[in-house]
């Protein structure tokens, strides 16, 4: 367990969790769950672009072009919906689809045609391998990470008025346009960080099941934010030492497993919100006015106070 | 001294008009309503004169300037309905947003604002509700909180989108109360208002709108039947019992 390329690879995950389900919080509370899809299905072909023109394996190239088609698209999807009358949705999905599609395309003209892709490691980047992550990965996860937290701190009243009333925050003369594409731009680092570890196809469950775990237990942003970047963590880490213990597993499902039973567990049993403790009251409430209709039955039955 | 300016003012959503052609004036010191059907455009005038809107043609100006300048200078309270009550925030937390237009980017709230949030709370009766969470409010605490947030930006000309919807008649009078005192220091409140029975006992201007201006100054003067009848298609009823005879046969003929 204490080997050091787990701990090296732990420790990228636990970057990935951190800064997915803190800035997935927003995006959850804005009602913009798909956009984690989007942009990380999206981010495939900048990935592939950028091998396939640089023939290199750096992390930070890569992770780049991911960034800027995750992003590109994400801004594709913000106009159509604001110049046409094509709905969201449609316009999420069918974008999304033109992207992965170009995407998988030049994966698989790479695996036919250059030399020493397999080498690459390319097909990590759909599924995750965390195992293949060396220090120079995981130092600019820490970076990018580092700079999409750091812009959630300090843009942190704004992003906070920004999703829960824009109408209001553009009525206070804040640019509501700009701090939209920042925050967007700030959940697309956030997701490309994932990318090597936990891959384009299960990204977006690491943008959503942290925040929505989170939101059980408390009704103020701040602690869900915290909340739900330790929960991305701790899910990250654990996922990682599962994918070693059974061999040949890639990490990206681990992980995103263990972010799903920490919100299922979270949805059942967190305090007030949780289903386990609301069924007994709503059995108790029935019981309850069935023993008080017996009792208002019997005539003069229900004892007077005092 | 002219509060809210708007000339030519035409927007439009898509290819269809929603307001055309407005002109209106409220001078400082008034307490206005707006009036009209649903879909006369009411809320897309407040939205536009605010800046979320951007008109088609014609202007706003807010005591003067350009709104871009006279910022500062604007309160809003939006429709209830506008914003998702289940956000994780509390009343204070969402009381003390109205203080960030003065804060600027990056500072966060400090003991000033703090202070001027809890008079806020206090004046519109909300002290012992201020670390709820706001989805457990009832609708008339949603409204005041909401109000309290417009309170604390200290504005001196404030719009109000429906202030009035789902509150009972307690917090109603408070509401009111509360307007009054507003315009008594001077300042400019515009509300838009649904029940023409207390338009005239709340408000001192009123405009009556229906895409078009139909009519706008003092009470009296805008409320009449022939008015109302050209703004909702027919006199609503209970002015048609109040108004002359003949206006009845007006109701009756529209009605049928
Ligand atoms: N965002 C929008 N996109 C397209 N049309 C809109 C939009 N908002 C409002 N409209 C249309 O503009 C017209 C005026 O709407 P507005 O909300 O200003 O009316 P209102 O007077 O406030 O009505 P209500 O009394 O129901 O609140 C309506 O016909 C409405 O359908
Ligand atoms: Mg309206």
């Amino acid at each position: 367990m204490s080997d050091p390329t787990f701990l090296l690879v732990a420790a990228g995950s636990a970057i990935l969790g951190l800064v997915s389900g803190a800035l997935g919080c927003f995006a959850i509370l804005r009602k913009q769950s798909l956009l984690g899809d989007v942009v990380s299905h999206a981010a495939l072909p900048g990935v592939m672009l950028v091998f396939l023109l640089f023939r290199t394996k750096a992390p930070f190239p890569l992770l780049l072009g991911g960034a800027a088609t995750g992003w590109l698209c994400t801004m594709t999807v913000l106009r159509i919906v604001r110049s046409t009358r094509i709905p969201p949705d449609t316009a999420l999905c069918g974008t999304m689809a033109v992207f992965f599609g170009v995407g998988i395309w030049l994966q698989t003209y790479i695996q036919h045609h250059v030399r020493d892709a397999s080498q690459a490691g390319l097909d990590r980047f759909l599924f995750g391998q965390a195992a293949t992550l060396l220090d120079r990965d995981v130092l600019w996860m820490a970076i990018l990470g580092g700079v999409a937290l750091g812009t959630m701190l300090l843009l942190w009243k704004e992003f906070k008025l920004l999703s829960f009333d824009p109408e209001f925050a553009a009525s206070l003369g804040w640019p509501v346009r700009r701090l939209d594409v920042i925050l967007m731009s700030a959940l697309v680092l956030a997701i490309v960080i994932g990318l090597q570890s936990v891959g384009v196809v299960l990204m977006s469950a690491m943008v959503v099941a942290p925040g929505a775990a989170a939101r059980q237990w408390t009704d103020r942003l701040g602690r869900m934010v915290a909340l739900a970047g330790t929960f991305g963590a701790v899910a990250g880490v654990a996922g990682t030492w599962l994918s070693e213990q059974i061999q040949r597993t890639p990490t990206g499902p681990a992980i995103v497993l263990c972010a799903t039973a920490i919100a299922v567990g979270s949805i059942l049993v967190a305090p007030r919100r949780g289903l386990l403790w609301r069924f007994p009251a709503i059995w108790r409430r029935r019981h309850r006015s069935q023993l008080n209709s017996e009792t208002t039955a019997i005539p003069g039955g229900s004892p007077q106070p005092r | 001294m002219i509060a809210i300016q708007v000339e030519d003012l035409t927007v439009a959503y898509g290819e269809q008009p929603v307001l055309w052609d407005i002109d209106w004036k409220v001078p400082t010191g008034v307490l206005s309503a707006i009036v009209g059907p649903n879909g006369a455009g009411k809320s897309t005038l407040i939205k536009t004169i605010v800046g979320l809107v951007r008109p088609v043609a014609g202007s706003a100006r807010i005591l003067n300037q350009p709104l871009r300048d006279a910022r500062r200078k604007i309160a809003y309270v939006p429709q209830r309905n506008s914003v998702d009550w289940d956000f994780p925030t509390t009343v204070f937390d969402v009381v003390l947003m109205g203080t960030y237009g003065e804060l600027g980017w990056f500072r966060r709230p400090g003991r000033r604002q703090r202070q001027a949030a809890w008079e806020t709370l206090r004046q519109v009766g909300m002290e012992e509700f201020a670390s709820r969470q706001i989805r457990e409010l009832s609708g008339g605490q949603q409204q005041r909180t909401f109000l309290a947030r417009a309170l604390v930006q200290q504005a001196p000309v404030l719009l109000m989108d429906e202030p009035f919807q789902g509150v009972d008649a307690v917090t109603e009078q408070a509401v009111v109360q509360i307007l009054r005192r507003l315009r008594d220091e001077g300042r400019t409140v515009v509300v838009v208002h649904h029940d023409l029975a207390t338009v005239a006992e709340y408000f001192d201007e009123v405009l009556l709108l229906n895409v078009r201006r139909i009519a706008a100054g003092p009470c009296a003067d805008v409320l009449t039947p022939e008015n109302l009848r050209q703004a909702y298609g027919r006199v609503p009823v209970l002015w048609a019992n109040a108004g002359p005879g003949k206006e009845e046969g007006v109701t009756r003929e529209a009605g049928g």
